[in-house]
């Protein structure tokens, strides 16, 4: 398995938070938020057993949603993992996930059920689906959170 | 937005992916499901096929949504059920739109919400913060520093900003999980 390098805080080291900072003092007054972003970010990204969605592919969503939702930070640390991966093969299957991932992130009210059909399709089952799609929210999760950390940031040396 | 059936009754969910059932669950899916708000609830047990994602989202939800000080709760259910709205998301706005009237006894709010869109008049300090949900929603990438002088002009401190995001976060998240693997369920006679 590809071992992310050693960060502590993946959002404070994307928004440039000093340890120690009145930013990084407000973030550990909710503890459970910052281990637990951590921490998902960890087994979605890279998981013990990653089961029928494989390191680079996810690798691969997690760009995607970072390009899409045009968070440079974010784009950058995932496509620096996905370089390290290698990308997964071209093809259908990876341009199917794509398809898909850029549905979910983009106009998530307008999936169907024939988008599941899709992704079995081409290989997924339905713990894979469910990780897949769990990437896709996560990182729609953690732009929106970086985004609102680094503002408090900005202000704070303005 | 008026073909989206925003209600403030309850609404079902059914997945489109077999859910785990309670009987045939591994113990670490137990174990995950058994710290979830509802042990059979079809949403979970459909999270659960992938259960160590679903047993770290579990306590961050509940951080974000229910942990004290800070941001009001119905202040954190009100930006989640704007985020709801914007994304489509009936079963969301739903569960907790009901939430939110049952802390403030307003669902005039909801209501005004749901006819008239997130632009709907509101009291100052509550459109400041369904106007940062919103935008934090569409196009987070346009935000600046500016867009955090309404919500300081009504009072809200460094805490109360840092939950307000998250809740609008935990809901980017919330409302592509239950829309992609699943649909809502209308509750009888609802128009």
């Amino acid at each position: 398995m590809t071992q992310l390098p050693e960060t502590a805080d993946l959002l404070e080291s994307i928004i440039g938070v000093a340890p120690g900072s009145a930013l990084s003092q407000l973030r550990a007054q909710r503890p459970d938020i910052v281990r637990h972003t951590q921490g998902s970010h960890d087994v979605l990204l890279s998981p013990v057993d990653p089961g029928g969605l494989s390191p680079a592919e996810r690798a691969l969503v997690a760009v995607r949603v970072a390009e899409i939702s045009a968070h440079v930070g974010l784009a950058g640390h995932y496509r620096s993992l996905l370089a390290e991966r290698g990308g997964p093969p071209h093809g259908e299957r990876a341009n199917t996930i794509l398809r898909h991932v850029a549905c979910v992130t983009a106009a998530p009210g307008t999936a169907s059920h024939e988008h599941i059909d899709t992704l079995r399709a081409v290989g997924l089952d339905a713990r894979d689906i469910v990780a897949l799609t769990q990437v896709v929210a996560f990182v729609s999760y953690q732009v929106r959170a970086a985004t609102g950390l680094a503002l408090l940031a900005q202000e704070k040396v303005q | 937005m008026n073909a989206k059936r925003f209600t403030l009754e309850a609404v079902e969910w059914a997945p489109w992916l077999p859910p785990v059932t309670l009987q045939t669950a591994t113990p670490k899916q137990r174990a995950a499901l058994d710290n979830s708000p509802q042990a059979n609830s079809a949403y979970f047990r459909t999270l659960a096929n992938d259960v160590d994602s679903l047993a770290e989202r579990l306590p961050l939800f509940h951080a974000v949504m229910y942990v004290p000080r800070g941001l009001k709760r119905a202040e954190r259910e009100l930006a989640t059920v704007v985020v709801s709205i914007i994304n489509g998301c009936v079963y969301c706005s739903s569960v907790h739109a009901r939430r939110f009237v049952e802390l403030t006894k307003q669902p005039e709010i909801i209501r005004a919400l749901y006819k008239q869109g997130v632009d709907t008049k509101l009291e100052p300090r509550l459109r400041a913060i369904v106007d940062y949900a919103a935008k934090l929603t569409r196009e987070p990438a346009t935000m600046t520093v500016a867009d955090l002088a309404p919500l300081r002009a009504v009072g809200l401190d460094d805490l109360e900003i840092h939950d307000l995001t998250n809740a609008v976060a935990m809901f980017a998240n919330a409302n592509r999980l239950m829309q992609t693997l699943g649909e809502p369920v209308m509750p009888e006679g609802a128009a």
